[in-house]
């Protein structure tokens, strides 16, 4: 039996990974992923498990190489959007992104920014990242991601301080805010590396 | 990988993937290695091991040996890297052979 279930999760891999989860152990694999849909069909309650990751920051010959890595090591591996983009020619630029993935453009990783992983259920936790180095890497990349926008907002703040003080204010306020994930990335970032000190 | 400055020691991920390359694997049999050789106490997820092949190929201590199939590329442990892997050895001796004394074996 199939079936198709219209969800949008944006960025979030957590909620998206754990609503997966929940699904399978329902008795709903994965076979196919759309814009703002998936595709399962029915298998046993709990046979597999998944992990779903942030990948926008690579290159797509890295992106390329991680995935068939990830298939190399018997996982069934998908690429999911995190955006809602349908334009062919579309172009955006990641300045938190590593060299050779800062621009991005619909043929190459622009709607390919996640890797949903599928792996045979066997009874232990299902993590891709293990050590201390690789959970700051990933928290570093969020990190990066907000304060990205916290830059921009604050430039277009400045940007329209002398003619629209209004705009001047609203951007302002939005920088502020954007701010607020950066603090808390931050302060994890800290902790662990607290830790790290005492302990691998 | 963080490896100290002042000591030299190796974190257990960086010692047991040079460990599992002195015959060439590929990522899941470095992964089975592993699980296999601690019986399941350091489990290493295949994103923490991609990252630990790169930073150790980028190092030279690790290499790449046969890259035929692309989603199972098999690496192996250099000479500089057999080097690190022998210095691990000789400090984790002293190290328990210290302990050892003191806290009675």
């Amino acid at each position: 039996m199939e079936k198709k279930v219209n969800r949008f999760f944006g960025a979030s891999t957590e909620i998206q990974a754990k609503w997966l989860n929940r699904m399978a152990s329902e008795g709903w694999k994965l076979i196919r992923t759309g814009k703002m849909s998936y595709e399962f069909e029915s298998c046993d309650p709990g046979k597999v498990q998944y992990a779903v990751e942030f990948i926008a920051d690579k290159s797509q010959k890295n992106a390329e190489d991680y995935k068939a890595f990830l298939e190399g090591c018997g996982y069934k591996v998908w690429y999911k959007n995190a955006n809602l983009s349908y334009s062919v020619g579309k172009v955006r630029w990641r300045p938190w992104a590593e060299a050779g993935g800062q621009i991005t453009t619909s043929w190459t990783t622009y709607n390919k920014e996640l890797l949903i992983v599928e792996k045979e259920n066997d009874g232990k936790p299902f993590e891709l990242h293990t050590t201390a180095t690789d959970r700051i890497g990933f928290l570093k990349k969020w990190r990066n991601v907000w304060l990205t926008y916290t830059t921009m907002f604050f430039l277009m703040g400045i940007l329209f301080l002398f003619q629209t003080p209004i705009a001047s204010i609203v951007f302002g306020g939005l920088g502020l805010l954007s701010l607020i994930p950066v603090v808390l990335y931050q302060e994890q970032i800290r902790k662990i590396k607290k830790m790290d000190d005492l302990q691998e | 990988m963080r490896d100290n400055a002042k000591s030299g020691a190796l974190t257990e991920v960086t010692f047991f993937v040079l460990l599992a390359l002195y015959e060439p694997r590929h990522g899941y049999a470095i992964m089975q290695f592993i699980e296999d050789k601690t019986n399941g106490r350091l489990v290493l997820g295949a994103g923490s091991l991609y990252g630990a092949i790169d930073s150790l190929c980028k190092k030279g201590w690790i290499e790449l040996y046969d890259d035929s199939d692309v989603r199972k590329k098999e690496y192996r442990i250099t000479d500089l890297g057999k080097q690190i892997a022998e210095q691990e050895l000789a400090r984790l001796t002293e190290v328990t052979q210290i302990a050892e004394e003191i806290i009675g074996g």
